[in-house]
């Protein structure tokens, strides 16, 4: 028997295989025990909870609508909780798996035939036939937004609309006129070639563009694929549009892309946010977005940056009001008249409109928006004007709520159309792989 | 020392004592159960959050379970639509592994050079051991990884470096050729923990080996090839096992330097992070099982083939003369 030296011993190997097994089963739970959900008590009296996503200056302000409302309504007590808008989506997955739905909840229009099939939401229609929770100062239209196969399940909490921030500054140098909302696609190609042939320079010395490619951008498709008539779902299982569309579509942008009109493939997979946008970076005149982040863009950029419609196909809009976010009640809730009364005092209490103004984008109460619009300034009062320019330009009637297997097309179409960039597909290659993935989602 | 235990008691044969074995077997028992007493919170732990969650997994990844409604059986059918189905299943398969034949050799490598330069370090070894270990203990978190996203982003200070002399690569993030280096950059970066594994190694190797080497003319290189690098096999193979596992696993990094979403292109979508995305971002919460099923059976395949090779490779001591 050899001698253990003392203090050597190398290392043996069942250490190794306990350490490999150790490593192993982390293989299975790691990832999958990332989230979890915690649940509390009711204490005495009723206590709801109620979660959305948003910003500080969002949550500080529904905080305090909320608060109005405790003292309201004595022995109600309402939990919230917060977050961003993606780790949000997963936790509200999770609970609603678990059973565990908040009482009340801040919805993306997205997770609405989620939930609402899945049996996570309550059906709002007696509250609404009773009057508990009152609809009558919203449009009809806009409340579609809120339905699943014929029932009420969720109600817009504020309206948005598509739109094209662009530096009026620029645009004026180039000699193109402010776009009207009946500009078109032809008219935007011109525009941004012209942009394009100033030949400026962005900081990093590289060319300056007339805009972002929206190629990636399910929004931008479906502004251009509804003022061609089309639309992005046909039923809750099937694709309103076809292989050829969206090849259309993918040509288009990606010749403008090629020849120098507007931003480059590595610009746009970095862009998120305002700040990494191309027009946020000085390489672009343009950026297709959304109304309610708007504002940031004149802070960040100086006030040449206006707010245009999108393009249309001969004068006809492809934009619509669009919810940017709904509220629901969870199917499971044990106060349902309590929920439903705070659903109502959110939507159409006046002070709470006052509290919340346009944190939420328009309030979908039209009573309420316009008495909050009289005390708006600047890029604010501009979204505003906007929006009721394009309410009198006559615009077509939103879609119902997207398919469950929405959420999983938008990651697919922002990754096809890179490949499409980056020129691993050709855009019909790329077409036909987002239909089939589509497809496969919308069927299971 | 514990092998005192194990032996035999050195007593005659028993005359007085009547019932032996039994005897041995209830001391044996006793000496036991405090150990099953304190062990208790460990192992109601790996019950609940281990045990149970895997037999979970196990029963979902034959289901098709989409957080909504109940779970639904469908038998093997994720598992052949993933293996036959699946184009981007494959392609993070692919990712995966260029991964970890990219970043384990790279990491141990260095973890390897730079503990043999402390091991010859005469002052300060504590100090520049805890510097170089310090990124394995910031390298998990979120932060870091947000910074590495901006070292690597366009117009980010690696960038800035290239441009300076004459390489205009722009961000490697927004790259989709360069984009699966950033994270593995990252991990390399933290070679600490497999560092501080190999010092211990290399400290453990006794001197009288290096001295009778030299005695007999044998040079730095020599007795690196020859004494350092068999006497270190077996820690040396430790650290592959781990790396190999922990690398199979990576997704903090990626998902934070892609933005959750495995891009541009797919080119840093790895297999946990498309794993996660079939899970929480397409609720096909059933398919995401299988995945990790079959991923615990191809880390468990690779460290097995590991284990055989390394009986022709890693030499161990304590089985000297066996």
């Amino acid at each position: 028997m050899p001698e253990p030296r003392s203090g050597r011993r190398p290392l043996p190997r069942r250490a190794v295989l306990a350490a490999a097994a150790v490593g192993l089963s982390t293989a299975l739970t790691s990832t999958l025990s990332a989230c979890s959900t915690a649940s509390g008590s009711t204490s005495s009296g009723v206590t709801l909870t109620f979660s959305w996503w948003g910003n500080d200056d969002r949550a500080a302000r529904t905080e305090q609508a909320v608060r109005l409302f405790e003292k309201e309504h004595p022995g109600v007590t309402v939990r919230t909780s917060s977050g961003d808008f993606g780790a949000y989506l997963q936790k509200l997955a999770t609970q609603a798996a678990g059973g565990g739905m908040p009482d009340v909840a801040q919805l993306d229009y997205r997770q609405v035939s989620q939930y609402a099939g899945g049996g996570a939401l309550m059906s709002l229609d007696d509250a609404m036939k009773d009057k508990t929770i009152r609809t009558s100062e919203m449009s009809r239209d806009f409340l579609r937004t809120g339905t699943y196969k014929g029932g009420q399940y969720a109600l817009p909490m504020g309206r948005g609309i598509t739109g094209y921030a662009y530096d009026a500054a620029v645009y004026k140098k180039a000699g193109i006129p402010t776009p009207q909302p009946s500009w078109t696609w032809q008219d935007w190609e011109k525009a941004d070639k012209r942009i394009a042939a100033l030949g400026l320079k962005s900081p990093d010395g590289r060319p300056y563009t007339g805009a972002n490619d929206g190629g990636g951008n399910e929004d931008v498709f479906e502004t251009w694929l509804r003022s061609r008539g089309g639309k992005l779902y046909a039923s809750q299982t099937e694709l309103g549009f076809t292989e050829d569309d969206l090849t259309a579509f993918w040509t288009f942008c990606d010749r403008l892309r090629r020849e120098g009109a507007i931003a480059q493939a590595r610009d746009t997979v970095q862009a998120n946010s305002t700040e990494t946008s191309p027009i946020g970076r000085g390489l672009a005149a343009a950026d297709f977005t959304w109304d309610a982040p708007f504002p940031s863009y004149p802070v960040l950029l100086g006030d040449s940056v206006h707010f245009a419609p999108v393009p249309t196909t001969d004068g006809r809009q492809g934009a619509y009001f669009k919810p940017s976010m709904l509220i629901g009640i969870g199917a499971h809730s044990e106060h349902p008249k309590e929920a439903a009364q705070l659903v109502d005092f959110l939507l159409n209490d006046q002070r709470v409109g006052d509290i919340l103004a346009f944190s939420r984008s328009t309030p979908p109460n039209r009573k309420i928006a316009a008495r909050v619009a009289k005390t708006l300034k600047g890029p604010e009062r501009e979204i505003y004007e906007y929006a009721q320019t394009m309410e009198r330009y006559g615009l077509d009637a939103p879609p119902t709520a997207p398919p469950r297997g929405d959420v999983a097309v938008q990651t697919a179409f922002i990754r096809e159309y890179q490949r499409v960039m980056y020129g691993l597909a050709t855009p019909r290659q790329a077409a036909r792989e987002l239909i089939d993935e589509a497809d496969r989602e919308l069927r299971s | 020392m514990s092998t005192v235990s194990t032996r035999a008691p050195a007593r005659p044969a028993p005359t007085t004592d009547r019932h032996p074995p039994s005897r041995r077997r209830r001391q044996v028992r006793e000496r036991q159960w405090p150990a099953y007493v304190f062990l208790t919170p460990w192992m109601i732990g790996a019950l609940v959050l281990t045990l149970v969650p895997m037999a979970v997994s196990l029963y979902l990844s034959f289901t098709d379970y989409n957080l909504f409604d109940p779970p639904h059986w469908v038998g093997l059918r994720n598992y052949t639509e993933m293996l036959t189905d699946d184009p981007r299943y494959w392609r993070s398969v692919g990712t995966t592994m260029l991964y970890v034949v990219v970043a384990v050799p790279l990491k141990l490598g260095l973890a390897l050079a730079v503990a043999t330069l402390l091991k010859n370090l005469d002052r300060g070894r504590a100090f520049y051991r805890s510097a170089f270990y310090a990124p394995s203990l910031l390298g998990a978190s979120m932060s870091i990884a947000l910074v590495w996203r901006a070292l690597f982003n366009d117009g980010g200070t690696v960038s800035d470096i290239l441009d300076s002399v004459g390489i205009h690569a722009g961000g490697w993030v927004g790259n989709p050729d360069l984009a699966v280096y950033v994270v593995v950059l990252l991990t390399v970066w933290q070679f600490g923990a497999p560092m501080v594994i190999f010092l211990a190694g290399l400290q453990q190797i006794s001197p009288d080996l290096y001295e009778a080497a030299a005695l007999d003319g044998a040079g730095r290189w020599r007795q690196f090839v020859s004494i350092t690098v068999p006497m270190l096999s077996p820690v040396v193979f430790f650290n592959l096992v781990l790396e190999i596992i922990n690398s199979f696993q990576v997704f903090t990094p990626a998902f934070v330097i892609s933005g959750g979403k495995g891009g541009p292109a797919d080119s840093t979508m790895f297999y946990t992070l498309y794993l996660y995305e079939r899970g929480f971002t397409a609720s096909h919460m059933g398919y995401a099982a299988a995945m990790a099923w079959m991923l615990l059976i191809a880390i468990a395949a690779i460290t097995l083939i590991l284990f055989r090779t390394s009986r022709s490779w890693v030499f161990y001591a304590d089985e000297e003369g066996r």
